[in-house]
């Protein structure tokens, strides 16, 4: 009997072979995946140069034979741990900076404690930030600081560089940063002011759980995780998808809490009243209107990012007041804009192009 | 290799990959709707005073036993991290006294530092 048109005997043999071994291979790697741990993240060398509470600034270690002037602050999300920046050499953003002549440090965030429920926004952006920066300075003897927010990172540092337009932020390098609050549907839904009590909420558990915030970002994509877990069996035989799968699994779902009072100005001042993006946000009674950012500015938006969605970022270079300003889209979703394959081809290059020459 | 519209491997990741695109589009729409809003927030707070009462229902147990209570982990944990933090103060002083003590710039670690001297390579020209 002939084969149906488009199938060859000789190579469906092949395919059959193929797929024989790799169930051979899952077998074996599937028993070595439940026995071994995941590969070390977030181990480019570094010092700690400071920790107070729910915050740790980090320097790493300089290994370019000369740097560029002006120090680099990373400040991460709120959410969630920094070493997404830094998963395992030769995919590390850090190690990537480092390397092309960057001195830089990282303001990361460790979960808050009970009694630091009362965090406001304010202790975030005019202690927090202004406080790291002022190490930072200290500590590179430089006046001038280039200042990187990722995401929720993003926000704190315009609100911090409209708080304090005349320094001494010298660039402002913005990933995946909401502004329009009110574009980001599905948590707007999931916060609609009819339904939600966040004081409620926040008066009877403190800080809002990580679980909570965990599953807030898993409800958008509600079918991904257990389509990557059939993703992961089918690749099992294959290492690199294997050890890729484990680097980002171990950071998605290690998210941090939210300090609760932190959590309710976020809520009330952002997702329901959209104050950043109608330019009426304040932090500590101090007007907080991005029009008054002037530095340079760059932000890098991911054209699939699920969690930012574009129409929630894309007013950010339009309000700014700076005139030497980028928006740049590339190919991504919210993590593998900054981390991965993806982000070592697109990101990380032009990046660099953009912020070298604005470093001396 | 046998052709790709013809691999029933293929055939099967390009399924899973279009459920779960369904999926999440039929899942994000539903979740939209201000019914889901209210139904969630409503077991939502329910849970929350739930868990609120069990919490304080397990620190009596958790007395009665003589066992130490998660506010007092927490309170040990803290005073390790009061330990942890004064221990870093402690480093960067001395820091601060070695950068001041030597004209030499010296890092965190105390290590010399390389010079600020660094210039963007031309465009073109590949860097290391």
């Amino acid at each position: 009997m002939n084969a149906p048109i488009g199938l060859d005997p000789a190579s469906m043999a092949e395919r059959i072979q193929a797929e024989v071994q790799r169930a051979i291979q899952r077998s074996i790697k599937g028993v070595e995946y439940i026995a071994s741990s995941g590969p070390s993240l977030g181990s480019t060398p570094k010092d700690v140069l400071h920790v107070r509470g729910t915050m740790s600034l980090y320097h790493y270690r300089p290994i370019a034979d000369e740097i560029y002037r002006v120090p680099v602050l990373i400040v991460m999300a709120t959410t969630n741990r920094g070493y997404i920046l830094d998963m395992i050499p030769g995919q590390s953003f850090i190690e990537f900076l480092l390397k092309r002549g960057y001195d830089v440090y990282m303001l990361d965030w460790t979960a808050p404690r009970p009694e630091e429920k009362c965090l406001r926004m304010e202790d975030y952006v005019l202690d927090f930030i202004p406080d790291c920066i002022r190490r930072v300075q200290q500590d590179s003897g430089e006046s001038d600081v280039t200042v990187i927010g990722y995401c929720f990172g993003g926000v704190l540092s315009l609100l911090y560089g409209s708080i304090f337009p005349d320094g001494p932020i010298k660039n402002l390098i913005c990933f995946t940063t909401p502004i329009d609050f009110h574009e980001m549907k599905l948590f707007r839904n999931f916060s609609d002011r009819r339904y939600f009590d966040v004081d409620r909420l926040v008066d009877s558990i403190g800080n809002v759980p990580p679980e909570m915030i965990l599953s807030s970002f898993e409800m958008l994509r509600p079918a991904s995780r257990a389509a990557g877990q059939v993703q992961l069996w089918e690749n099992i035989w294959n290492d690199e998808y294997v050890k890729s799968y484990r680097m980002f699994d171990r950071w998605a779902t290690d998210t941090l809490p939210l300090a609760g009072e932190y959590f309710r100005a976020i809520t009330k001042d952002l997702m329901w009243d959209n104050k950043l993006f109608n330019g009426t946000m304040s932090v500590g009674g101090r007007p907080a209107d991005i029009s008054r950012i002037k530095v340079p500015i760059l932000h890098a938006v991911a054209e699939h990012d699920h969690i930012v969605p574009y129409d929630a970022a894309k007013h950010l270079i339009a309000k700014v007041g700076s005139a030497d300003k980028e928006e740049v889209m590339l190919k991504g979703g919210h993590v593998s804009l900054v981390a991965g394959a993806n982000a070592i081809k697109r990101l990380w290059p032009k990046l660099d192009s953009w912020l070298g020459g604005r470093s001396i | 290799m046998a052709d790709k519209g013809n691999d029933p491997v293929a055939i099967w990741q390009a399924m899973i990959g279009e459920i779960e695109k369904g999926f999440n589009s039929f899942a994000n729409q539903a979740m939209a709707s201000p019914e889901f809003s209210k139904v969630v927030n409503q077991v939502g707070g329910a849970t929350v005073s739930a868990q609120k009462q069990f919490g304080e229902l397990m620190e009596k147990y958790l007395v009665s036993m003589n066992l130490p209570s998660r506010a007092q982990v927490v309170g040990m944990a803290e005073r390790l991290q009061s330990i942890e933090g004064q221990l870093n103060e402690i480093k960067a002083m001395l820091h601060q006294m070695q950068s001041a003590s030597g004209s030499a710039d010296t890092g965190s670690a105390g290590a010399l530092r390389p010079p600020r001297t660094r210039r963007p390579h031309p465009p073109g020209k590949a860097q290391k």
